[in-house]
Protein backbone atom coordinates (compact mmCIF):
# COMPACT_ATOMS: atom_id res chain seq x y z
CA UNK A 1 0.00 0.00 0.00
CA UNK A 2 1.25 3.22 -1.21
CA UNK A 3 2.17 6.56 1.24
CA UNK A 4 -1.03 8.65 0.95
CA UNK A 5 0.80 12.04 0.63
CA UNK A 6 3.45 10.77 -2.38
CA UNK A 7 0.10 9.38 -4.08
CA UNK A 8 -0.85 12.40 -3.63
CA UNK A 9 2.22 14.06 -5.35
CA UNK A 10 2.37 11.75 -7.55
CA UNK A 11 -0.91 12.49 -8.95
CA UNK A 12 -0.47 15.91 -9.11
CA UNK A 13 2.89 15.21 -11.42
CA UNK A 14 1.97 12.95 -13.99
CA UNK A 15 -1.52 15.06 -14.15
CA UNK A 16 1.12 17.91 -14.78
CA UNK A 17 2.80 15.75 -17.47
CA UNK A 18 -0.71 14.63 -19.12
CA UNK A 19 -1.48 18.40 -19.17
CA UNK A 20 1.96 19.58 -20.98
CA UNK A 21 1.60 16.55 -23.31
CA UNK A 22 -1.90 17.97 -24.91
CA UNK A 23 -0.35 21.83 -25.63
CA UNK A 24 2.77 20.18 -27.13
CA UNK A 25 0.58 18.36 -29.44
CA UNK A 26 -1.62 21.07 -30.02
CA UNK A 27 1.00 23.42 -30.49
CA UNK A 28 3.01 20.95 -32.30
CA UNK A 29 5.89 21.64 -30.15
CA UNK A 30 7.98 18.17 -31.15
CA UNK A 31 10.65 18.69 -29.27
CA UNK A 32 8.42 19.29 -25.57
CA UNK A 33 5.98 16.50 -26.93
CA UNK A 34 9.17 13.91 -27.32
CA UNK A 35 10.62 15.48 -23.92
CA UNK A 36 7.50 13.66 -22.82
CA UNK A 37 9.06 10.09 -22.91
CA UNK A 38 11.47 8.34 -21.92
CA UNK A 39 14.48 7.74 -23.95
CA UNK A 40 13.21 4.22 -25.21
CA UNK A 41 9.63 5.21 -25.01
CA UNK A 42 6.84 4.12 -26.91
CA UNK A 43 3.88 5.69 -28.81
CA UNK A 44 1.09 3.53 -29.85
CA UNK A 45 -1.31 5.26 -32.21
CA UNK A 46 -3.42 5.22 -35.29
CA UNK A 47 -0.77 6.72 -37.55
CA UNK A 48 2.26 4.34 -36.14
CA UNK A 49 4.03 2.71 -33.36
CA UNK A 50 7.25 4.71 -32.30
CA UNK A 51 10.20 3.36 -30.52
CA UNK A 52 12.29 6.10 -29.06
CA UNK A 53 11.96 10.13 -28.84
CA UNK A 54 13.61 10.91 -32.04
CA UNK A 55 10.96 8.56 -33.98
CA UNK A 56 8.81 9.88 -31.36
CA UNK A 57 9.53 13.69 -32.34
CA UNK A 58 9.44 12.63 -36.41
CA UNK A 59 6.18 11.65 -36.12
CA UNK A 60 4.96 14.23 -33.95
CA UNK A 61 6.50 16.37 -37.21
CA UNK A 62 4.54 13.97 -39.42
CA UNK A 63 0.92 14.38 -37.33
CA UNK A 64 1.79 18.43 -37.68
CA UNK A 65 1.60 18.08 -41.77
CA UNK A 66 -1.53 15.66 -41.47
CA UNK A 67 -3.69 17.41 -39.12
CA UNK A 68 -4.24 20.43 -42.08
CA UNK A 69 -5.50 17.69 -44.07
CA UNK A 70 -7.94 16.13 -42.14
CA UNK A 71 -9.08 19.20 -40.13
CA UNK A 72 -10.89 21.97 -42.38
CA UNK A 73 -12.75 25.09 -41.54
CA UNK A 74 -15.93 25.59 -43.80
CA UNK A 75 -13.51 27.63 -45.74
CA UNK A 76 -10.91 25.07 -46.56
CA UNK A 77 -8.28 26.56 -43.98
CA UNK A 78 -6.48 24.01 -41.59
CA UNK A 79 -9.03 23.81 -38.45
CA UNK A 80 -7.37 24.25 -34.89
CA UNK A 81 -7.63 20.99 -33.34
CA UNK A 82 -7.84 20.86 -29.49
CA UNK A 83 -7.07 17.73 -27.43
CA UNK A 84 -9.63 17.74 -24.11
CA UNK A 85 -8.34 15.36 -20.88
CA UNK A 86 -11.12 14.57 -18.38
CA UNK A 87 -10.95 12.25 -15.90
CA UNK A 88 -8.01 10.21 -15.44
CA UNK A 89 -7.56 6.75 -12.99
CA UNK A 90 -3.99 6.47 -11.90
CA UNK A 91 -2.10 3.85 -10.04
CA UNK A 92 1.12 4.35 -8.55
CA UNK A 93 3.62 1.17 -7.22
CA UNK A 94 6.79 3.01 -6.11
CA UNK A 95 8.81 4.64 -9.55
CA UNK A 96 6.32 2.98 -11.92
CA UNK A 97 2.99 4.29 -12.60
CA UNK A 98 -0.36 3.10 -15.02
CA UNK A 99 -3.00 5.09 -16.17
CA UNK A 100 -6.48 5.12 -17.76
CA UNK A 101 -7.90 8.37 -19.11
CA UNK A 102 -10.51 9.59 -21.18
CA UNK A 103 -9.88 11.76 -23.82
CA UNK A 104 -11.76 14.06 -26.62
CA UNK A 105 -11.00 16.55 -29.21
CA UNK A 106 -12.97 19.35 -31.31
CA UNK A 107 -12.00 21.65 -33.73
CA UNK A 108 -13.36 25.18 -35.10
CA UNK A 109 -14.25 23.57 -38.54
CA UNK A 110 -18.05 23.88 -37.65
CA UNK A 111 -20.84 25.31 -39.48
CA UNK A 112 -19.64 29.55 -38.98
CA UNK A 113 -16.03 28.64 -37.12
CA UNK A 114 -17.89 26.76 -34.37
CA UNK A 115 -16.76 24.14 -31.88
CA UNK A 116 -17.23 20.44 -33.41
CA UNK A 117 -16.44 17.49 -31.69
CA UNK A 118 -14.42 15.35 -33.87
CA UNK A 119 -13.15 12.19 -31.74
CA UNK A 120 -12.53 10.14 -28.33
CA UNK A 121 -11.35 7.81 -27.22
CA UNK A 122 -8.50 6.53 -23.93
CA UNK A 123 -5.49 7.12 -23.19
CA UNK A 124 -3.23 3.59 -21.67
CA UNK A 125 -0.36 4.56 -19.93
CA UNK A 126 2.95 3.30 -18.62
CA UNK A 127 4.88 5.99 -16.70
CA UNK A 128 8.44 5.47 -14.84
CA UNK A 129 9.78 7.99 -12.44
CA UNK A 130 13.54 8.72 -13.77
CA UNK A 131 15.71 10.99 -12.04
CA UNK A 132 12.78 12.22 -9.87
CA UNK A 133 10.63 13.36 -13.22
CA UNK A 134 7.70 10.83 -14.15
CA UNK A 135 7.88 9.78 -18.32
CA UNK A 136 5.45 7.96 -20.81
CA UNK A 137 7.40 4.41 -20.82
CA UNK A 138 4.81 3.85 -23.32
CA UNK A 139 1.18 5.36 -24.51
CA UNK A 140 -1.20 3.61 -25.96
CA UNK A 141 -3.95 5.77 -27.63
CA UNK A 142 -7.46 4.45 -28.37
CA UNK A 143 -9.83 6.01 -30.45
CA UNK A 144 -13.53 5.11 -30.61
CA UNK A 145 -14.18 6.62 -34.05
CA UNK A 146 -11.22 4.76 -35.82
CA UNK A 147 -12.64 1.31 -36.85
CA UNK A 148 -9.33 -1.33 -35.32
CA UNK A 149 -8.16 1.05 -33.02
CA UNK A 150 -11.21 0.89 -30.49
CA UNK A 151 -10.56 0.55 -26.50
CA UNK A 152 -10.78 -3.14 -25.98
CA UNK A 153 -14.54 -4.28 -24.15
CA UNK A 154 -12.91 -5.21 -21.24
CA UNK A 155 -13.12 -2.19 -18.26
CA UNK A 156 -9.73 -0.49 -19.14
CA UNK A 157 -8.80 0.00 -15.68
CA UNK A 158 -8.85 -3.77 -14.87
CA UNK A 159 -6.06 -4.05 -17.26
CA UNK A 160 -3.69 -1.74 -15.41
CA UNK A 161 -4.86 -3.23 -12.07
CA UNK A 162 -3.07 -5.72 -12.77
CA UNK A 163 -0.19 -4.82 -13.96
CA UNK A 164 0.23 -2.42 -10.62
CA UNK A 165 -0.38 -5.72 -8.63
CA UNK A 166 2.21 -7.43 -10.19
CA UNK A 167 4.47 -4.65 -9.65
CA UNK A 168 3.68 -4.77 -5.86
CA UNK A 169 4.65 -8.21 -5.47
CA UNK A 170 7.77 -7.89 -7.28
CA UNK A 171 8.78 -4.66 -5.08
CA UNK B 1 -20.67 31.77 4.30
CA UNK B 2 -18.98 29.54 1.89
CA UNK B 3 -15.31 28.17 1.45
CA UNK B 4 -13.70 25.30 3.50
CA UNK B 5 -11.23 25.50 5.66
CA UNK B 6 -8.87 22.32 4.23
CA UNK B 7 -7.91 19.85 6.76
CA UNK B 8 -4.75 18.20 6.56
CA UNK B 9 -4.13 15.48 3.94
CA UNK B 10 -6.87 16.96 2.08
CA UNK B 11 -4.72 16.35 -0.73
CA UNK B 12 -4.16 12.75 -0.27
CA UNK B 13 -8.38 12.43 0.14
CA UNK B 14 -9.31 14.46 -2.72
CA UNK B 15 -7.04 12.38 -5.18
CA UNK B 16 -8.25 8.96 -3.88
CA UNK B 17 -11.86 10.81 -4.35
CA UNK B 18 -11.17 11.60 -8.13
CA UNK B 19 -9.36 8.33 -9.22
CA UNK B 20 -12.62 7.20 -7.83
CA UNK B 21 -15.08 8.83 -9.58
CA UNK B 22 -12.81 8.35 -12.48
CA UNK B 23 -13.27 4.78 -12.40
CA UNK B 24 -16.95 4.96 -11.58
CA UNK B 25 -16.86 6.64 -15.11
CA UNK B 26 -14.76 3.48 -16.50
CA UNK B 27 -17.08 0.68 -14.83
CA UNK B 28 -20.38 2.38 -15.92
CA UNK B 29 -18.92 3.26 -19.33
CA UNK B 30 -17.43 -0.60 -20.10
CA UNK B 31 -20.62 -2.23 -18.26
CA UNK B 32 -18.27 -3.33 -15.48
CA UNK B 33 -20.95 -3.73 -12.65
CA UNK B 34 -18.43 -5.50 -10.24
CA UNK B 35 -15.82 -3.20 -10.48
CA UNK B 36 -18.96 -0.30 -10.32
CA UNK B 37 -20.95 -1.82 -7.19
CA UNK B 38 -17.32 -2.62 -5.70
CA UNK B 39 -17.44 1.67 -5.41
CA UNK B 40 -20.05 1.66 -2.92
CA UNK B 41 -20.57 0.88 0.60
CA UNK B 42 -22.78 -2.35 1.10
CA UNK B 43 -25.64 -0.05 2.05
CA UNK B 44 -24.82 2.29 -0.49
CA UNK B 45 -27.29 4.67 -1.71
CA UNK B 46 -27.64 5.41 -5.50
CA UNK B 47 -30.38 7.75 -6.76
CA UNK B 48 -31.28 8.52 -10.24
CA UNK B 49 -34.19 9.21 -12.74
CA UNK B 50 -35.20 5.30 -12.03
CA UNK B 51 -35.40 6.16 -8.27
CA UNK B 52 -33.84 5.41 -5.35
CA UNK B 53 -31.96 1.88 -4.94
CA UNK B 54 -30.00 0.94 -1.79
CA UNK B 55 -27.64 -1.20 -0.86
CA UNK B 56 -25.07 -3.17 -4.01
CA UNK B 57 -27.66 -5.78 -4.99
CA UNK B 58 -30.54 -3.46 -5.69
CA UNK B 59 -28.11 -1.31 -7.09
CA UNK B 60 -27.05 -3.71 -9.43
CA UNK B 61 -30.49 -4.15 -10.50
CA UNK B 62 -31.54 -1.13 -11.27
CA UNK B 63 -28.15 -0.21 -13.17
CA UNK B 64 -28.55 -3.22 -15.36
CA UNK B 65 -32.25 -2.38 -16.46
CA UNK B 66 -30.77 1.51 -17.04
CA UNK B 67 -27.89 0.53 -19.03
CA UNK B 68 -30.33 -1.79 -21.27
CA UNK B 69 -32.59 0.91 -22.26
CA UNK B 70 -30.26 3.68 -22.42
CA UNK B 71 -28.44 1.57 -25.21
CA UNK B 72 -32.31 1.52 -26.95
CA UNK B 73 -31.90 5.23 -27.04
CA UNK B 74 -28.37 6.02 -28.30
CA UNK B 75 -27.89 4.47 -31.55
CA UNK B 76 -25.38 5.16 -34.10
CA UNK B 77 -26.27 6.45 -37.98
CA UNK B 78 -26.47 2.72 -38.76
CA UNK B 79 -29.09 1.90 -36.17
CA UNK B 80 -26.38 0.11 -33.84
CA UNK B 81 -25.88 1.10 -30.44
CA UNK B 82 -23.73 4.27 -30.61
CA UNK B 83 -20.77 4.51 -28.07
CA UNK B 84 -21.68 6.46 -25.25
CA UNK B 85 -19.28 7.96 -22.62
CA UNK B 86 -19.68 10.28 -19.53
CA UNK B 87 -17.45 12.54 -18.77
CA UNK B 88 -16.62 14.65 -15.35
CA UNK B 89 -14.98 17.66 -15.15
CA UNK B 90 -14.82 20.44 -12.53
CA UNK B 91 -15.27 18.61 -8.62
CA UNK B 92 -15.65 19.84 -5.76
CA UNK B 93 -14.95 18.25 -2.54
CA UNK B 94 -15.20 18.93 0.98
CA UNK B 95 -13.65 16.74 3.50
CA UNK B 96 -15.03 16.58 7.27
CA UNK B 97 -13.02 13.58 8.75
CA UNK B 98 -13.95 10.30 7.72
CA UNK B 99 -16.25 11.56 5.39
CA UNK B 100 -16.51 13.60 2.30
CA UNK B 101 -19.64 15.36 0.25
CA UNK B 102 -18.82 16.48 -3.44
CA UNK B 103 -20.54 18.25 -6.34
CA UNK B 104 -19.40 16.76 -9.87
CA UNK B 105 -20.30 18.41 -13.41
CA UNK B 106 -20.55 15.50 -15.48
CA UNK B 107 -21.85 15.76 -19.42
CA UNK B 108 -22.05 12.97 -22.33
CA UNK B 109 -21.07 12.26 -25.71
CA UNK B 110 -21.83 9.57 -28.13
CA UNK B 111 -20.84 9.33 -31.46
CA UNK B 112 -24.70 8.95 -32.79
CA UNK B 113 -24.03 12.30 -34.57
CA UNK B 114 -24.56 13.43 -38.40
CA UNK B 115 -22.10 11.32 -40.67
CA UNK B 116 -21.29 9.19 -37.52
CA UNK B 117 -19.59 12.07 -35.99
CA UNK B 118 -19.65 12.32 -31.78
CA UNK B 119 -22.15 14.49 -30.30
CA UNK B 120 -23.01 15.70 -26.59
CA UNK B 121 -25.60 14.34 -25.22
CA UNK B 122 -27.21 15.72 -21.64
CA UNK B 123 -25.10 17.00 -18.58
CA UNK B 124 -26.04 17.33 -15.00
CA UNK B 125 -24.15 16.68 -11.82
CA UNK B 126 -23.60 14.71 -9.35
CA UNK B 127 -23.85 15.25 -5.59
CA UNK B 128 -22.18 12.42 -3.69
CA UNK B 129 -21.29 11.60 0.28
CA UNK B 130 -18.72 9.57 0.38
CA UNK B 131 -17.15 7.13 3.55
CA UNK B 132 -13.38 5.64 4.07
CA UNK B 133 -13.30 2.89 5.19
CA UNK B 134 -10.33 0.91 6.37
CA UNK B 135 -8.40 3.57 4.08
CA UNK B 136 -10.62 3.43 1.02
CA UNK B 137 -12.84 6.06 0.07
CA UNK B 138 -16.48 4.65 -0.77
CA UNK B 139 -19.70 5.94 -2.46
CA UNK B 140 -22.54 6.28 0.43
CA UNK B 141 -24.77 7.99 -1.17
CA UNK B 142 -24.63 9.13 -5.19
CA UNK B 143 -27.27 11.31 -6.62
CA UNK B 144 -27.11 11.95 -10.73
CA UNK B 145 -28.94 15.30 -11.56
CA UNK B 146 -29.72 15.62 -15.65
CA UNK B 147 -30.88 18.59 -16.44
CA UNK B 148 -32.58 17.33 -19.45
CA UNK B 149 -34.91 15.28 -17.24
CA UNK B 150 -38.18 16.61 -15.78
CA UNK B 151 -37.65 16.62 -12.25
CA UNK B 152 -34.56 15.42 -12.28
CA UNK B 153 -32.73 18.88 -12.57
CA UNK B 154 -29.93 20.68 -10.05
CA UNK B 155 -32.49 23.67 -9.41
CA UNK B 156 -31.84 26.95 -9.35
CA UNK B 157 -29.62 27.09 -5.69
CA UNK B 158 -25.46 26.74 -6.48
CA UNK B 159 -25.48 23.20 -5.65
CA UNK B 160 -21.78 23.79 -3.61
CA UNK B 161 -23.74 26.15 -1.38
CA UNK B 162 -26.01 23.23 -0.64
CA UNK B 163 -22.85 21.14 -0.33
CA UNK B 164 -21.40 23.04 2.20
CA UNK B 165 -24.62 23.00 4.37
CA UNK B 166 -24.26 19.30 4.19
CA UNK B 167 -20.65 19.43 5.08
CA UNK B 168 -20.98 21.88 8.12
CA UNK B 169 -24.34 19.83 9.70
CA UNK B 170 -21.66 16.84 9.48
CA UNK B 171 -19.26 18.99 11.71
CA UNK B 172 -21.63 19.92 14.18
Amino acid sequence: MSDPAQLARDRAEIKDLMGRYLFAMDWHDTEAYAACFTEDGVLDYAMATLTGREEIRRGAEKFRDAVGDLFKREDGSPALLRHVLDHIVIRVEGDEAWTTAFWWEMTDGGPGRTPEIQSFGTYEDELVRVNGQWLFRRRKIYNELIPGRETPAENPVRHYDAAAQAAAKRN
Amino acid sequence: MSGAVMQAGYAEDRAAIEDLMARYLFAMDWGDYEAYLDMFTEDGELEFVRGTAKGRQAISESVRAFKQSIGQFYKDADGNPAILRHIISQTVIRIEGDRAFAVAFWWEMANDGPGGKPKPGTFGTYEDELVKQDGRWLFSKRRILNEFLEGRGTGEVNPVRLLDERAQRARA
